[in-house]
């Protein structure tokens, strides 16, 4: 049985339609990350399964129990907020023990569990300190462990990343991700950064406009965009219009397809484009522009019309990158990775 | 060519800076001096042994004080005072700092209009609250009384609560409030958890400064007190017009010490400098 239902939920302020008929179903110990760009919906989305809102319409279900119309309160769901929300007059140690302290449990069992939750996220030696003397990365811990320690069904977190340094943001997201699969708790993080999502999820959904667009694993929404959008959203994508016609499409370099004629996008991820000098059967043009990366080259290819194709090329050491100007030819090296979708790439 | 400047050594000051220094300097030396002057004079005044009233003082003599302690009518109305004063505190508090929630953190409409309200006695000179308070108790045929004393000093001295509390809770993240919510704490659990345990310094502060205001007021004091039970500063009102002796000044001088043993507490409790805020 799924630990947590979505079904069908709406919300809106005023005349402004915020989620739009969201479905989810996420598996127990299972991570699920929303993913879209800002105004999407997505910390609505989780600000309702909290109970910080109240959706128009739709019902949110914990282990097959609906509690859309319970107070936050009363729901036994942990949220990890953007700024950590830490209680600045506690110590680390009070904070992490408020929700026990709340249910009225034993001091002992408070301290015992107090203590654990300490040695989780080895923050032990900091315990008498307030949230003030700890750094970013210190404060998120201790705002995951004071929702962990009450053992809730699902835990949410709202951009947890955000403010922590871009060195930080990998090695914090990596120990996250243990540390969820130790406690194996159900969890629904909200992000807007795309790597962040694949490093911590076992599933993406994809949000656009209230909506989620695409739900399915990292790997399956790399290699199956069904949009233009989600295939732009996550790694990055060469879209190219295409007209489909008798089985084809009329590209330079044309894929087959079983699609019925009319417009479509082919979905070109930029490893996949290989490069050859002079003129050739591909996608004719110059280069644009070249970056060095050091174990990759990165080519833009300016074709005329449309916009530019993006190459990325692993470098061979001692072999100068093309320089601007040269005139090239772009083909897709694997034409099953290639992706065609129906309709135009932006409508 | 550029000329090296040794900003830390005095010497390489130029004459204008050096000026403008020893200008800056005497301003705020004699700012201070107008400031505490009156009062170091009042305290000087109150050791004076002679029964008028003379600076300096001809010698050392605590007799004035302990005419405070043995003047009974005096004693009564220093009881007068702290007894309104505390009802003044606790009427504030009771309504000033639901007051400056609803003006934080409401969402109504109308919320600007009542902020302004709340701070209106403010802008008004307390003679014009004292006036209007008798006026509109006679019309209710309500006479001066320590209840009426109570009630329009109250008014004075709401926006001080309501301005102190308000600087303070503008500066709490709301999210906390979700955050025990989250917890598992109800809104009242919350408040009492939460929320309060960080506005306890302004509330500690806004009580000081209203207890201070209310025991010391006499424009609003002098029409609505009791006239057989007159608190601190009418009774001393009364006493100047009739009495020219430094019992004046050495009460006076009690009220300083009040005021200073008051603003210390203060100062350890929340640091003065988040007061100004």
């Amino acid at each position: 049985m799924s630990q947590l239902v979505i079904e069908n939920v709406s919300k809106g302020f005023g005349t402004l339609k915020v989620l739009r008929d969201c479905s989810l179903s996420i598996a127990k110990g299972s991570v699920v990350t929303l993913l879209g760009p800002s105004g999407c919906g997505k910390t609505t989305l989780l600000r309702s399964i909290a109970g910080f809102l109240i959706p128009d319409a739709g019902r949110i279900l914990v282990k097959g129990e609906d509690i859309s119309h319970l107070p936050p309160n009363r729901r036994d769901v942990g949220y990890v907020f953007q700024n950590y929300a830490l209680f600045p007059h506690l110590t680390i140690r009070e904070n992490i023990g408020y929700g026990l302290k709340i249910r009225r449990k034993p001091k002992a069992f408070i301290r015992q569990k107090v203590e654990e939750a300490l040695g989780l996220i080895a923050m032990t030696p900091f315990g008498d300190r307030y949230p003030k003397q700890l750094s970013g990365g210190q404060q998120q811990r201790v705002a995951i462990a004071r929702s962990l320690v009450l053992e809730p069904e699902v835990l949410l977190l709202d951009e947890p990343f955000n403010a922590l340094d871009a060195q930080l943001r990998l090695s914090m997201q990596i120990e996250l991700r243990k540390l969820i699969d130790r406690v194996g708790i159900t969890s629904i993080f909200v992000t807007h950064d795309q790597q962040e999502a694949m490093t911590l999820s076992d599933r993406i959904a994809i949000m656009r406009g209230g909506r989620i667009e695409q739900l399915g694993t990292p790997l399956e929404i790399y290699d199956h965009p069904q949009t233009p959008f989600v295939a732009d959203f996550i790694g990055r994508a060469n879209l190219i219009p295409v007209a489909i016609r008798s089985g084809r499409t009329d590209s330079p370099q044309p894929i087959h397809s079983a699609m019925p004629d009319g417009p479509g996008t082919l979905v070109v991820r930029p490893e996949n484009l290989s490069i050859a000098e002079g003129p050739g059967p591909g996608w004719e043009g110059s280069v644009g522009f070249a970056t060095a990366l050091g174990a990759t080259i990165e080519y833009e290819i300016d074709c005329g019309a449309g916009e530019p194709l993006r190459a990325v090329l692993p470098r061979r050491p001692g072999v100068a990158p093309l320089t601007p100007g040269s005139r090239v030819t772009a083909r897709i090296r694997d034409e099953a990775a290639a992706i065609l979708l129906s309709g135009s790439p932006r409508p | 060519m550029m000329r090296k400047i040794k900003a830390s050594s005095a010497q390489a000051m130029l004459p204008i800076d050096r000026f403008a220094r020893w200008v800056l300097i005497a301003v705020t030396a004699f700012s201070i001096l107008l400031l505490i002057g009156p009062s170091l004079i009042v305290i000087a005044i109150s050791f004076e042994p002679r029964a008028y009233i003379a600076f300096p003082p001809s010698g050392f003599s605590t007799r004035w004080y302990q005419a405070v302690f043995a003047n009974q009518q005096l004693l009564d109305s220093i009881l007068v005072s702290v007894r309104i004063s505390l009802a003044v505190m606790a009427i504030c508090l009771l309504i000033g700092v639901p007051a400056a929630f609803a003006s934080i953190r409401g969402t109504f409409r109308g919320r600007a209009a009542l902020n302004a309200f709340l701070l209106s006695p403010q802008m008004m000179p307390g003679m014009v609250i004292a006036i209007a308070s008798l006026f509109f108790g006679a019309y209710i045929a309500f006479r001066a009384s320590d209840l009426m004393l109570i009630l329009s000093l109250s008014v004075f001295c709401l926006p001080f609560v309501v301005r102190i509390v308000m600087a303070r809770l503008a500066d709490l993240d709301p999210l906390l409030d979700e955050a025990s919510a989250n917890l598992g704490a109800g809104k009242l659990e919350t408040f009492v958890r939460v929320t309060l345990p960080q506005l306890a310094p302004a509330i500690c502060a806004a009580s000081a400064f209203t207890f201070i205001e209310a025991f010391d007021n006499v424009t609003v004091s002098l029409f609505t007190s009791d006239v057989r039970a007159r608190p601190l500063p009418v009774e001393l009102y009364y006493l100047v017009q009739f009495d020219s002796s430094p019992i004046i000044a050495a009460i006076s001088s009690l009220e300083i010490g009040l005021s200073f043993v008051v603003m210390l507490i203060i100062a350890k409790a929340v640091g003065l400098e988040r007061l100004g805020r």
